[in-house]
């Protein structure tokens, strides 16, 4: 059965046998003004319609009839189709020089166990031994089997929880107001953006030679997302001195975390085993990981502190 | 052009006959009253949407995967429509917000779908699977309207609610996709969507 007209919603269904036979094969179902290719079992053109092609033209007996059984008509619907076709092709073909869809999917394979023990880590990162990620032939190991490899799930939901949360907050305030929402997105985005741009500068100037993808950077520091969520709920339940209290903790935490995340991607073997190695490239190097790391606990403080009154 | 291994298994002499014309064949072109209904033009099947309304009111019914390999729209536009209804009798008037964060929600559970399973999702699925799933918001919705939601019981009430829609939608998502052990976390984001429903009809 297909919609009259509304094919835009995408319906992928099998044509049942009480379809409208079709006197020219490849031609679309005058009811749909366009073929729906949104599915990805989605039918080719005059695939399926071989059945109804047994002898029933379609005689316009009755006057709205005759608008849709014009041949130009056909021709225009056929255009229209093969045009919208067309528009997804080049959609799918070039979506994939912008955005690298395969690789982004390698930082979302996790599971709950996964994110569990992240959080956790996260939140307290001082008894966890080894930090190194598991590589396997080559490539690093998919999140799901290593806690140690960076992931993007728990930074793009901590980022939404946390523009969600600061609305809340502002709701609680009577400050709240719908762009209000879009203003905290964007600027944190913004201040997203200002770091990942500002640590790949300095890396750049710094020359050093890492495997610390562009990915990998942003992944690391949106775990900071985390703490900031959990000082500003408890800034709402208990007030300033919860905020205080848990936003301390949440900073000392990520400063922990990230020192030795980074101290494994940036500083050269050497200096990450903890043998001290003399050399301006390695104080330059060392210097580079505390600067990042302690940009994290004032940035968590300078976009939540205006939420909590 | 057949390759020698493969056998002709059809009949030589008689022309199989692919094509059986029922005798109530609807004829497009010929009279009125053999054009098919309205509604199965339409492709809206009334049946069928019961049948998914009734896997989404029994939370801890089992999912079937196949139940959403025909997306239909129909039925999650009447939910959403009965959701801006009753928030209508509610004194908001907030269809555009409605119709706002329905489509960014999808937008990012698509995507978000796509990235964390292995074999993709179409948009029509998403949308059809989260509208349906929007069915136990109306109910919060309609309490909204006698009684006030922002006391112990309002808030006890929207958080049951908030669980109950967004453990459907994550039961049929990983039924539909074969994701194992990710139900926890397609059920966040969900939870994150539904929230947001929850903050208009509260507040």
């Amino acid at each position: 059965m297909h919609p009259a007209g509304l094919a835009a919603a995408g319906t992928p269904r099998l044509p049942s046998k009480r379809r409208v036979p079709m006197s020219q094969p490849g031609m679309a179902d005058p009811h749909q003004l366009f073929d729906d290719t949104s599915s990805a079992h989605s039918r080719g053109y005059g695939a399926q319609r071989a059945p109804g092609n047994l002898g029933y033209p379609a005689t316009s007996a009755s006057p709205q009839a005759a608008f849709l059984t014009n041949p130009v008509s056909d021709m225009a619907v056929a255009y229209g189709s093969s045009l919208a076709a067309q528009g997804k092709e080049l959609v799918d073909k070039n979506i994939d020089r912008f955005i690298p869809v395969s690789k982004l999917k390698y930082y979302f394979a996790v599971d709950t166990v996964y994110v569990g023990k992240k959080l956790g880590l996260l939140i307290f990162p001082y008894l966890h031994q080894d930090w190194e990620v598991q590589y396997q032939q080559d490539t690093p190991v998919a999140p799901r089997f290593d806690v140690n490899a960076p992931d993007l799930y728990i930074p793009a939901m901590a980022f939404i929880t946390y523009v969600l949360v600061a609305g809340l907050a502002l709701g609680t305030q009577d400050r709240f107001s719908p762009d209000l929402l879009g203003l905290q997105a964007s600027s944190a985005l913004a201040w997203l953006t200002v770091e990942v741009l500002a640590i790949l500068l300095s890396l750049y100037l710094v020359t050093v030679n890492t495997d610390l993808t562009t990915i990998d950077l942003v992944a690391f520091l949106g775990y900071k997302y985390v703490g900031m969520i959990g000082g500003v709920l408890m800034g709402l339940l208990f007030g300033k001195i919860g905020y205080y209290l848990v936003l301390g903790w949440c900073c000392m935490s990520i400063f922990v975390f990230m020192i030795r995340t980074l101290r494994l991607k940036i500083l050269s073997e050497a200096a990450a085993e903890g043998v001290p190695v003399r050399g301006a490239r390695n104080q330059l190097r060392m210097y580079l990981t505390m600067a990042v790391a302690a940009a994290q606990p004032l940035l968590m403080y300078w976009l939540t502190f205006h939420l909590v009154r | 052009m057949m390759q020698p291994q493969q056998p002709y298994t059809g009949q030589i002499y008689q022309p199989t006959q692919t094509y059986t014309p029922t005798t109530s064949q609807p004829f497009y072109g010929n009279n009125f009253e053999d054009e098919p209904p309205l509604l199965e033009e339409l492709g809206i099947n009334f049946d069928h949407i019961w049948q998914k309304t009734l896997t989404v009111l029994h939370p801890l019914k089992v999912a079937d995967g196949s139940i959403m390999n025909e997306t239909d729209l129909a039925g999650p536009m009447v939910f959403c429509l009965a959701f801006g209804a009753t928030l209508l009798l509610a004194g908001k008037i907030q269809f555009g917000y409605v119709y706002g964060i329905s489509a960014i929600g999808c937008l990012g559970m698509f995507c978000l779908l796509n990235l964390m399973s292995m074999t993709g999702v179409s948009f029509g699925c998403v949308a059809s699977v989260l509208g349906y799933c929007l069915l136990p918001m109306i109910l919060l919705s309609s309490f909204a309207v006698i009684f006030s939601l922002q006391g112990m019981i309002g808030v006890l009430l929207t958080a049951g609610i908030i669980g109950w829609c967004s453990f459907s939608a994550s039961k049929i998502f990983i039924s539909a996709l074969a994701m194992e052990g990710q139900q926890l976390l397609v059920a966040y984001p969900c939870a994150l969507l539904y929230g947001v429903f929850a903050l208009i009809s509260v507040f």
